[in-house]
């Protein structure tokens, strides 16, 4: 860049990287409104999540039942509690992560979709 | 020809055997790759902004694209009040990254690949997450646990669902990491041990091979971006409770 008049298009160019900047956050916002349509790889980051999520959840749980068993003698029951609570736990943390998909991969929804909806019940479960 | 067997990359071989009082601690070549990526991110990262100018060269913008790509993951998914915090998420990443890409190098070592490390890593995010969270809110934290305007009825059963999955988190966070790296190099050697026994065909395996390489590139990048997203968003709900 020239050494001549620094000021000036340095102070140009602040003010395109701002446009920029608010284009982008308007983009950005948009595709979230739309619900989930945006950045290619949140979407194959969330995909990638969702298969580990349920199986863990799971395989976890079960584990823990397991434990719980050997720890106070109580087979087969807390195996099949813990399994069951595993399996609510791992649909509930997908059901989440699907949910949430419209600003980002998320727990749960943006804070003014979540004010909107309000009445909603099903938006109080998190 | 004996076919390598597809694990053997994993052994971890002790390079510096090192015991002190009973416990192993030996430098082995999970250690070394560990160092190699430290040392490699903080070099990079140092070197490229030592000279930093208003307006950046080539490598000063790449350090200061990465560096803004994880403050706008960090702002965008963690919320505000999570600014503190960014050095963690941003080490966190580089080095999950670096790891991740050093591995798909051939005949070197993925240290994301063992459940130990990365779930060492999810822990200390667990635990980090959890004490932020009880330093700011004390036992309100625990209202995480309780969703609201629901029936008592159901809260018998929804607080230890609620409390299962957060107590998942690490293992989850941990094994999605461990069981990517692991399936995709171990798929990669598989198939180059058909390269040699198939003779002239063996230019199958290898089109193959090649093509996994640059899949595994992207679940590379993707599972580091996926580890530090989730580590965000784990703070989110620390920071903000509802």
């Amino acid at each position: 860049m020239d050494e001549r008049d620094t000021q000036d298009p340095l102070r140009d160019l602040e003010q395109r990287l701002d446009k920029a900047r608010r284009g982008r956050k308007r983009e950005a916002s948009g595709a979230g409104a739309e619900g989930g349509s945006g950045i290619p790889g949140n979407a194959l980051g969330l995909a990638l999540r969702i298969g580990t999520e349920l199986v863990v959840a799971v395989v976890v749980a079960t584990a823990i039942g397991w434990a719980c068993d050997r720890w106070l003698g109580t087979r087969p029951w807390g195996m099949i509690v813990f399994f069951f609570l595993g399996v609510a736990a791992g649909m509930m943390n997908v059901w989440r992560a699907v949910k949430g998909m419209g600003m980002a991969v998320g727990y749960r929804q943006p804070p003014s979709a979540e004010r909107d909806k309000d009445a909603d019940w099903s938006d109080d479960e998190d | 020809m004996a076919i390598e067997n597809p694990l053997h990359q994993f052994t971890i071989e002790r390079l510096i055997p090192i015991h002190i009082g009973g416990v192993d601690a030996s430098y082995t070549n999970s250690a070394l790759l560990m160092t190699i990526a430290v040392v490699l991110v903080t070099g990079f990262v140092v070197l490229t902004t030592r000279g930093a100018a208003l307006v950046p060269g080539r490598w000063q913008s790449v350090t200061e694209m990465f560096y803004e790509f994880v403050v706008n993951m960090v702002d965008n998914n963690a919320g505000h009040g999570a600014r503190p915090y960014l050095p963690f998420i941003f080490t966190l990443f580089a080095f999950i990254l670096c790891g991740n890409l050093l591995g798909l190098i051939p005949y070197s070592f993925t240290f994301t690949s063992h459940i130990i490390v990365t779930f060492a890593l999810a822990v200390t995010v667990f635990i980090g997450v959890t004490i932020i969270g009880i330093a700011r809110h004390g036992f309100r934290f625990l209202s995480l646990f309780v969703p609201h305007g629901v029936p008592v009825v159901l809260l018998v059963l929804l607080v230890p669902i609620e409390l299962l999955s957060y107590c998942i988190r690490p293992f989850t966070l941990s094994i999605r990491l461990f069981a990517n790296m692991l399936a995709g190099h171990t798929m990669l050697v598989i198939f180059a041990g058909f390269v040699a026994t198939l003779g002239v065909a063996g230019v199958l395996p290898i089109a193959v091979d090649t093509a996994l390489e640059l899949l595994e590139l992207l679940v590379a990048v993707l599972q580091a971006y996926v580890f530090a997203i989730l580590s965000c968003l784990y703070l989110a709900d620390a920071l903000h409770l509802h």
